[in-house]
């Protein structure tokens, strides 16, 4: 990574759609140059896609939920509930953890009925022992975050 | 507030949520409608809110993140929010809440390796009127799903 891929980096983070021809204009390189560059950054990793940030509140989301599963490790293979947990419409992180639990989902939340939904439905994925959940409004900052994450 | 939002919003949203660089042309041509008219939809999704904006998704292990951790706090309850106030200056956090549920606080750590989110752990521990401070590192590639999203329920709102 140099000057030219952090510019093209900065750029993007802040509007995806940002044209190559205009990040060339800024760096004084040509556009080829730029497009080459952006398809080096996605082929070694560095850059996994592009999304758009949708405000959570305005589609009807009311807050978010922290899901910290625990696993029969006996039964089931965690990553086979890290795959169901990631299906589920709603839970936009879904990770294995090391600590006091085995998997953490994040989900964004409609309202009480929708979560308590949600919970039974993780319950219910086979080899899911244990749920604890946290709760919270302000979403929007964690969607921000996250698609930067 | 009432959101205009139809069948073409939403596949303007779907669309760009898989690829933000997505072209409007072939948006456009699956909506059977004018490029244009994605143009200024686009738009009007900006201003009214429901799109903040675009972003491209990053690895943070490529740029030398090698620990995303969770952190689960307990706190005397009357204090949370001075507390998340505080955590949300320390470096390396990516997101900080009150939350209700089996604990007060919720936060996201991104940091350079182990020792740097022992430190942060360790610091946030020392605040006065934390209780408990509970680390979950994130072991296995985090997936990502911002196309789980359901944007059917904004539709039945109106």
């Amino acid at each position: 990574m140099d000057e030219i891929d952090n510019k093209i980096i900065v750029e993007l983070t802040k509007d995806a759609r940002t044209s190559f021809r205009k990040i060339a204009k800024n760096l004084e390189r040509s556009p080829d140059t730029i497009i080459n560059r952006f398809q080096k950054l996605i082929n070694d990793g560095y850059i996994r896609g592009s999304t758009v940030i949708v405000d959570p509140h305005q589609i009807g989301y009311e807050g978010m939920a922290a899901f910290h599963i625990d696993v029969d490790a006996e039964e089931v293979d965690p990553s086979t509930i890290l795959v169901a947990l990631i299906k589920m419409p709603s839970i936009i992180v879904a990770t294995k953890t090391m600590g006091d639990h085995d998997l953490l989902a994040l989900s964004v939340i409609h309202d009480f009925n929708h979560l308590m939904r949600l919970g039974e439905d993780i319950a219910a994925i086979p080899g899911v022992k244990n749920i604890q959940t946290s709760l919270w409004t302000d979403g929007k900052e964690i969607s921000h975050k996250y698609f930067i994450v | 507030m009432l959101l205009k939002f139809d069948k073409t919003d939403e596949i303007i949203v779907r669309r760009l949520q898989k690829d933000a660089r997505t072209n409007f042309a072939s948006i456009a041509e699956e909506c059977g409608v004018s490029v244009d008219t994605i143009i200024k939809r686009f738009e009007r999704l900006k201003r009214n809110g429901v799109v903040i904006g675009t972003t491209i998704l990053l690895d943070p292990r490529h740029f030398g993140y090698e620990s995303l951790a969770s952190i689960e706090i307990d706190a005397d309850p009357s204090f949370v929010k001075v507390i998340v106030e505080q955590i949300k200056k320390k470096q390396g956090v990516a997101f900080c809440t009150p939350t209700m549920g089996a604990h007060n606080i919720f936060m996201i750590a991104l940091l350079q390796n182990v020792k740097e989110l022992n430190i942060l752990r360790e610091s946030v521990k020392s605040l006065s009127h934390v209780r408990d401070v509970k680390t979950s590192l994130w072991v296995e590639d985090l997936l990502l799903c911002p196309e789980n999203f359901e944007l059917s329920q904004i539709m039945e709102r109106i």
